[in-house]
């Protein structure tokens, strides 16, 4: 017995991602223009998305709907971050009226918490934090609408479910760490 | 039961079966997205209806249209390349329903973009 628990304990160590190593520097663009960079973590899977339409089946109504970056930890389903520059979103006050909404389209019975002002790579940005449910979980998310040069801004929207490993914060912040406006 | 007949149904038996294996395999492609997906669908279920409470198309008074101009000429069409680009071998996956959907379908809307 003690030998299958030490067999476990090697496997969980060589798959534990160590803390502190590089990241891989990523670029969101539009229209082949950089917009805003961010690090994805190692040992996360990055979905670049791109633009296109989308069709609500109910509505039968074709629209195009602008990149979203897509992140998410390869051992856990529990913790998401994802990024998106809405075109037509040009101050961080547009900002928020479209997070009005997206709250409802990721979670459930969401209760915002905390509304505050902060820096984000060295840009105003506006910070929502929230709690909610989806499909059966309870969940911890967090809203970011960045300012960016010109008429444009980032938002960045991470999800951490309750029974998620809390460690994965700190990739979180870090990916708040890297996001740097392009000039 | 002769031989025979055995055969034949065993063929249909793997027959069938290989189908359903080839569908389920094609299926898959779509189904197995991976963990985490909902919340990606969620961010473009609301880019799609952030712009929902624009009015538009409620100028009744709106003047006549002007008659459409005569098309001119259509220039000769330029001779392609000789190799042709490949189109990009990625393709996005379908959005799956969004999980929410604004009072009144959506309501009026301004084309977007």
């Amino acid at each position: 017995m003690k030998l299958l628990q030490g067999a476990v304990l090697l496997a969980g160590l060589a798959l534990s991602p160590v803390a502190g190593l590089a990241q891989t520097p990523t670029t969101y663009t539009e229209n082949g223009r950089a917009l805003f960079s961010f690090a994805v973590p190692d040992f996360w899977v990055l979905r670049n998305g791109g633009p296109r339409e989308i069709t609500d089946t109910e509505l039968g109504d074709a629209r195009a709907v602008s990149r979203v970056m897509g992140l998410r930890p390869e051992a856990s389903d529990g913790v998401w971050m994802g990024f998106v520059s809405p075109a037509g979103v040009s101050s961080i006050e547009d900002g928020l009226d479209y997070l009005g909404d997206i709250d409802r389209f990721l979670v459930r019975e969401p209760q915002v918490t905390d509304r505050s002002a902060a820096r984000i790579g060295g840009r105003p940005a506006q910070v929502v934090r929230g709690t909610g449910t989806r499909d059966g979980r309870g969940i911890n998310f967090t809203a970011a609408v960045i300012d960016l040069p010109g008429p444009r801004v980032a938002v960045a929207v991470t999800i951490l479910a309750g029974d998620a490993d809390p460690g994965f914060v700190a990739d979180l912040n870090g990916v708040f760490a890297s996001f740097r406006a392009a000039n | 039961m002769t031989r025979k007949t055995t055969l034949k149904r065993a063929v249909l038996v793997l027959g069938l079966g290989g189908s359903a294996f080839a569908l389920s395999a094609c299926d898959g492609v779509y189904v197995g997205v991976g963990y985490g997906d909902p919340y990606y669908d969620g961010l473009l279920w609301n880019d799609y209806y952030h712009d929902r409470d624009v009015d538009v198309d409620i100028d009744i008074d709106r003047p006549d249209r002007p008659d459409r101009p005569e098309r001119p000429d259509r220039p000769d069409r330029p001779k392609p390349p000789v190799a042709k680009p490949k189109p990009p071998h990625a393709k996005p996956l379908p959005a799956r329903p969004p999980i929410h959907r604004p009072a009144g379908g959506g309501g009026h809307r301004g084309p977007r973009r």
